[in-house]
């Protein structure tokens, strides 16, 4: 039961951030996000940035951004770096 | 009317001076910093208001803070559907009063299906640049019962680099923020880029009285008053000395809607509420 809510909640943070990722766009570049679920953030592929989305609410400031290494998700053991605007 | 016509002139040659002296971008209330530090230095500040940040609006302005958001949003006049967006409005005062107004107008609307979907379409986006302000702001939408709101959406950003598509907004407010950003042009050229054409511009912001005795007690007001109650309440002198600095360095009413101008909008007009204590500015995009 509590398994099952943990996942309704989750699925609906992700509704709303997928939600999020059509109307919002990249602060830098302003074209289009994409959400990523496991990483839990919006990523704007014309740069290769990543903005996490902390405690349901997008941070997109173009400081929190974060340069992907890869094509790939971003690694977890990764430290943050800042965006060069 | 010669005596006002005076002031003004005063006035004019006062802010000719005073521009080549400082500039808003590296002024942090009265100290000269960094441009790339003023940023960081207001973040500062907001954090470490935030908790108390209502309770010090209420006291700082008799409660009247409310009175005057009040008319900032029955100046919008928000409808059922509106895309909206609230520039540093962290903690939700002014989303809240626009999501209620556009409750208001469906309820006195003729009912039918077409205006339930109208009233889902509306999306009111909260945008500000202090997580902690946020955070602030959820909290006080899921007490009010707003917590599961689709209409309310929060997004941290930055005034002046928005992460809005162009020409996706009705409406854009800013209230008691446009002051702390660092470059007051870039903000209202991101506020241009994302209204659609008809849509509206309004800013509520601390301004400059100039009626002579109402000045001198209101500057009273602020020096000592202002910073002293921030020190007992929220513990924190400091940022309010901050405040009531960062509100004389601001351009004069006639200045700020002169740079409105220059970002493109039309039909540029200020009210003075309390003697020029506070000032709605609104403007169009046509």
């Amino acid at each position: 039961m509590v398994r099952r809510s943990g996942v309704l909640l989750k699925s609906a943070a992700t509704g709303i951030s997928s939600r999020l990722a059509e109307i919002l766009v990249c602060p830098l570049t302003k074209q289009p996000l994409r959400m990523c679920e496991k990483t839990n953030s919006l990523i704007s592929d014309s740069i290769g940035v990543s903005y996490p989305i902390v405690e349901w609410i997008p941070r997109l400031v173009p400081s929190d951004g974060i340069i992907l290494q890869s094509d790939q998700d971003l690694n977890s053991s990764d430290s943050p770096q800042t965006n060069s605007s | 009317m010669s005596m006002r016509s005076i002031y003004r002139g005063l006035r004019r040659n006062h802010s000719r001076l005073c521009s080549h002296l400082h500039s808003h971008a590296t002024s942090f209330g009265f100290k000269e910093v960094r441009e790339e530090d003023k940023s960081q230095m207001v973040g500062n500040v907001f954090t470490s208001v935030a908790s108390s940040y209502d309770v010090m609006n209420d006291l700082m302005s008799g409660g009247l803070h409310r009175l005057w958001k009040e008319r900032l949003v029955s100046r919008l006049n928000p409808f059922p559907g509106m895309k909206h967006l609230d520039v540093a409005g962290g903690t939700g005062d002014v989303a809240f009063r626009i999501l209620d107004s556009i409750h208001g107008v469906a309820r006195r609307a003729v009912g039918d299906i077409h205006d339930d979907n109208l009233l889902e379409e509306t999306q009111i986006f909260v945008c500000d640049i202090n997580p902690n302000m946020l955070r602030v702001g959820r909290k006080r939408a899921q007490e009010r019962g707003l917590g599961d709101s689709k209409s309310l959406i929060w997004v941290e950003g930055d005034a002046e680099k928005l992460t809005f598509s162009d020409a996706s907004m009705d409406g854009y407010t800013i209230a008691f923020g446009i002051r702390n950003v660092t470059h007051i042009e870039k903000a209202l050229a991101e506020a241009y880029r994302v209204l659609k054409p008809g849509g509206r511009f309004l800013c509520l912001e601390l301004s400059h009285v100039e009626l002579p005795i109402f000045k001198d007690l209101y500057d009273y007001y602020s020096f000592s008053v202002i910073p002293k109650v921030g020190e007992l309440v929220a513990g924190d002198r400091e940022s309010y000395q901050y405040l009531v600095e960062s509100i004389r360095r601001f351009p004069k009413q006639e200045k700020f809607a002169t740079m409105i101008a220059e970002a493109g909008f039309q039909k540029v007009e200020y009210e003075n509420l309390v003697g020029g204590v506070i000032a709605i500015h609104s403007g169009l995009k046509f």
